[in-house]
């Protein structure tokens, strides 16, 4: 039986019996092909193989007859029982056994080994007019980036089209491994995305068995290291069935301050591919070098959105080394500019000219235009949230992030940080590249101005003095019979003291009764101030 | 029975039961309304000198009356009213004044108020007129009837189908001119059954930004004390007061307690008409 098995195999083979195959052939990358193109060659004998005499050549499937040498083997050229040999381009990883620019073309297309005896085995990829550029029914055009793979290794069907497919590029191992586990490249993820020092966080890793073989539990390991990290953490990988794929989650814990990368590596005994095996993630640690400070996220003039940003370091800074952002992932780069001083303040706008058209005062060397502009949204959605504005670096290290609320922020008034917390700002219009507003003190605790109003949409602002740090606010409105009118504000996040800013439109004239409820963990707080609204008998 | 006697029994069946449908309509269709510039101490459906001029609702006694009431509104230094009330009666006409001064200068005012009715042994009705006038601005008579000083007019009527039953409606702000009035006032219907010992219900009609409000009552009379107490919705809270006589003087005091908004507190002190004097 094994000799008719052989025997089927060569009838069926496009390669010549006794010499190597061609196992892989990777012609289109991703952008600009050239250095990364390659071509396997796969030793399925019992003894060496000498390449001494092999031509290498490209097809140009448009004409007949088109065949082009790319490559020679010289004398010393051989490939043991087995093994695998990679013609390929500088770049190629890990470099090839002999480099040389293939310059294959995407199809329709091929390339063929024209062995010192006279036989040759042929690999055409894309649909061909002339039958000298495939063997049988060409292999299909593979996408940029996936490469055209011979699956099993030493499948012979007696075409290209059922021995080849797309696959992921593996210069010097296996097509089909019997034992390997890789990483999902680009999808490592860390949660928190910027998490503090000292602090954990947990990385997400997709890990792959792209072998034939399942492992058991103990069989694979994580590891992860990173000058973020004090040491690296190991953690074992569940089992997996081949062709599964599976998201692990990583704790680490006691983060070190700072930019890093965290690399991580998946181990498995008998592993047949190490090129797969690890991938790395850019991010930080605490506090990037750029601040957010304030949002102006619903102008109610025409001066745009903008955000204001500060210089945390000692150094002077280049703002159009960072990307500013929206919950979508999108981001805009910053124009570039002179740099920003340290502790300074900047402002990054949508539109910079009316910007400085509605607060005249700025220093225009300091207003950037960002492009494109991410538009910030004006309402929450279900989960309270109505965006996450993102400030990165150009290589997407995280900066700074920050997720506000709009509700109960007032149109044209700002966000904008004072004392750890954000709390929309007293100021009218906000205050761009300008410290917060010092709250003054609120004797009693809670207290109207004006305390008397005309019921034609006068604003009033209310402002308070909590008994703690911080705590969880809410403005009421009862009459003086003591029913609840409106809410006014709320529940909102406020330090000690803050202040709201609040129309009064369309509410009947009269006496009323504006009640502050706080909470926080060390207890509740109310307080009752009168508000006269004036108007005309109803 | 005669012939008269039997259609006096047939139209006091007659009046009971009009009485009795009016009621159930009121109750059906309306809803307390609290007092303001001119409130005392009395349980819902007394009539006093405050019941009066705050509600047009005339008491049946005759004679002098004055009284002297302050509040201290949510426990609010800020917000405090106090008020005095002369009336008195010629046969069956019921006459009050009143004067009171509510709140800071900046937020508060000065009410005048005036009520005229009339009264039988079994109805009464009356008329009131406020003016009010901002504290921040000198106050005089010709000031406060200037046409951008509040002026409110209301009325009300009580009702007694039954012995017993006493059913009322206050209608304190049907017309109003100027500065409009602190509290939206609506039309109040209320029912109370019993002596000296007694409970009731109110209803008032809804106003913006609420359903109206409904209150339950009782007063316990233990001569010479009396003391009651209220249940009301929207939000749910009470009320609570007692008051002590003395002959023809009588000292009261109420207290409101809010979930959110904390406590009212009213004192009054009272001069009444001598007891029988009715018509």
């Amino acid at each position: 039986m094994p000799a008719l098995a052989s025997l089927l195999t060569v009838a069926l083979s496009c390669a010549p019996a006794s010499h190597p195959i061609v196992t892989e052939v990777y012609y289109d990358a991703p952008g600009d092909d050239t250095g990364h193109e390659f071509v396997e060659l796969w030793n399925p004998g019992p003894g060496t193989a000498l390449l001494n005499g092999l031509r290498l050549e490209a097809g140009d499937g448009g004409a007949p007859g088109r065949w082009t040498l790319r490559w020679i083997a010289g004398p010393g050229d051989s490939l043991r029982a087995g093994q695998r040999f990679v013609v390929g381009g500088a770049l190629v990883t890990p470099p090839p056994q002999r480099t040389v620019s293939l310059e294959l073309q995407n199809g329709p297309d091929a390339m063929r080994l024209v062995w010192p005896d006279g036989t040759s085995e042929v690999v055409g990829w894309g649909t061909h007019e002339y039958a000298e550029y495939s063997c049988g029914e060409p292999a299909p055009d593979v996408a940029a980036g996936s490469t055209l793979a011979r699956i099993p290794d030493a499948a012979a069907t007696g075409s290209n089209a059922g021995d080849f497919r797309a696959a992921t590029p593996s210069p010097g191992v296996a097509n089909l491994r019997t034992v390997d586990a890789a990483l999902a490249r680009g999808r490592l993820v860390l949660e928190p995305a910027q998490p503090s020092p000292g602090g954990s966080a947990t990385l997400g890793v997709t890990l792959v068995n792209a072998g034939v073989t399942a492992w058991g539990l103990d069989d694979a390991s994580l590891r992860v290291n990173s000058e973020l990290l004090g040491t690296p953490v190991s953690v074992v990988a569940p089992p997996l069935a081949p062709g599964e794929t599976l998201l692990v989650h990583v704790p680490l814990a006691s983060l070190l301050e700072g930019r890093g990368v965290l690399a991580v590596r998946v181990a498995l005994v008998g592993d047949e591919s190490p090129a797969n095996d690890s991938d790395t993630l850019l991010t930080r640690v605490g506090q990037g070098p750029l601040e957010i400070t304030e949002i102006q996220f619903h102008p109610a003039a025409s001066e745009g959105e903008w955000i204001e940003v500060r210089n945390r370091t000692r150094d002077a800074l280049p703002l159009d080394a960072f990307r500013l952002g929206d919950r979508s992932g999108a981001t805009g780069r910053v124009e570039a500019g002179a740099m920003l001083a340290p502790e300074s303040l900047a402002v990054l706008a949508q539109d910079p000219v009316a910007l400085l058209l509605a607060h005249p005062r700025l220093d225009p060397t300091r207003v950037r235009r960002v492009a494109p502009w991410s538009a910030l949204n004006n309402s929450d959605d279900a989960t309270g949230v109505a965006d996450v504005v993102t400030l990165v670096e150009s290589d997407g290290v995280p900066v700074h992030r920050v997720t506000y609320s709009a509700e109960g922020v007032v149109s044209g008034a700002t966000l904008e940080v004072a004392d750890g917390n954000w709390r929309p700002s007293p100021t009218p219009g906000g205050t761009p590249l300008s410290p917060p507003r010092e709250l003054p003190p609120t004797p009693g605790g809670f207290r109207a101005n004006p305390r008397r109003v005309h019921a034609a949409g006068e604003t009033v602002t209310f402002a308070w003095e909590l008994p703690w740090p911080s705590g969880r606010v809410t403005l009421e409105l009862y009459d003086l019979d003591g029913h609840r009118t409106r809410r006014l504000a709320g529940p909102v996040e406020s330090g000690e003291r803050g202040e709201r800013p609040v129309n009064f439109e369309a509410l009947p004239p009269g006496l009323y009764l504006a009640v502050l409820r706080a909470e926080s963990s060390e207890g509740t707080f109310t307080r009752v101030t009168p508000l006269r609204v004036e108007g005309a008998a109803r | 029975m005669s012939r008269v006697q039997r259609y006096q029994a047939i139209a006091v069946a007659r009046l009971r039961l009009r009485a009795r449908t009016l009621c159930a309509a009121w109750l059906a269709l309306a809803g307390p309304v609290q007092a303001q510039d001119l409130a005392g101490t009395s349980p819902a459906g007394d009539r006093d000198l405050f019941a009066l001029l705050e509600h047009a609702l005339p008491a049946r006694e005759r004679g002098f009356a004055a009284a002297a009431a302050t509040t201290r509104w949510w426990g609010l230094r800020e917000l405090e009213t106090r008020a005095v009330a002369l009336g008195g009666s010629a046969g069956a006409l019921r006459v009050a004044s009143g004067l009171s001064q509510t709140g800071a200068p900046e937020l508060g005012w000065t009410t005048l108020a005036l009520a005229a009715g009339g009264v039988t042994r079994e109805a009464g009705a009356a008329v009131r007129v406020v003016t009010r006038h901002d504290r921040d601005q000198p106050w005089s008579a010709a000031r406060a009837l200037e046409p951008q000083s509040g002026l409110a007019v209301g009325a009300g009527a009580w009702l007694e189908p039954a012995p017993g039953v006493r059913v009322w409606a206050s209608a304190p702000q049907m017309r109003a001119r100027g500065q409009p009035p602190p509290l939206d006032r609506t039309l109040e219907l209320g029912v109370r059954a019993g002596g000296a010992t007694a409970a009731w219900c109110t209803l008032r009609a809804p106003r913006a930004n609420d359903d109206g409000e409904r209150a339950l009552g009782m007063v316990l009379a233990l001569a010479p004390f009396e003391a009651w107490a209220e249940v009301r919705d929207g939000p749910l809270r009470g009320a609570a007061g007692l008051r002590a006589s003395a002959g023809r003087l009588r000292v009261g005091a109420r207290a409101d307690a809010h979930p959110v908004l904390g406590e009212t507190l009213r004192v009054s002190l009272e001069w009444l008409p001598g007891a029988g004097d009715e018509p």
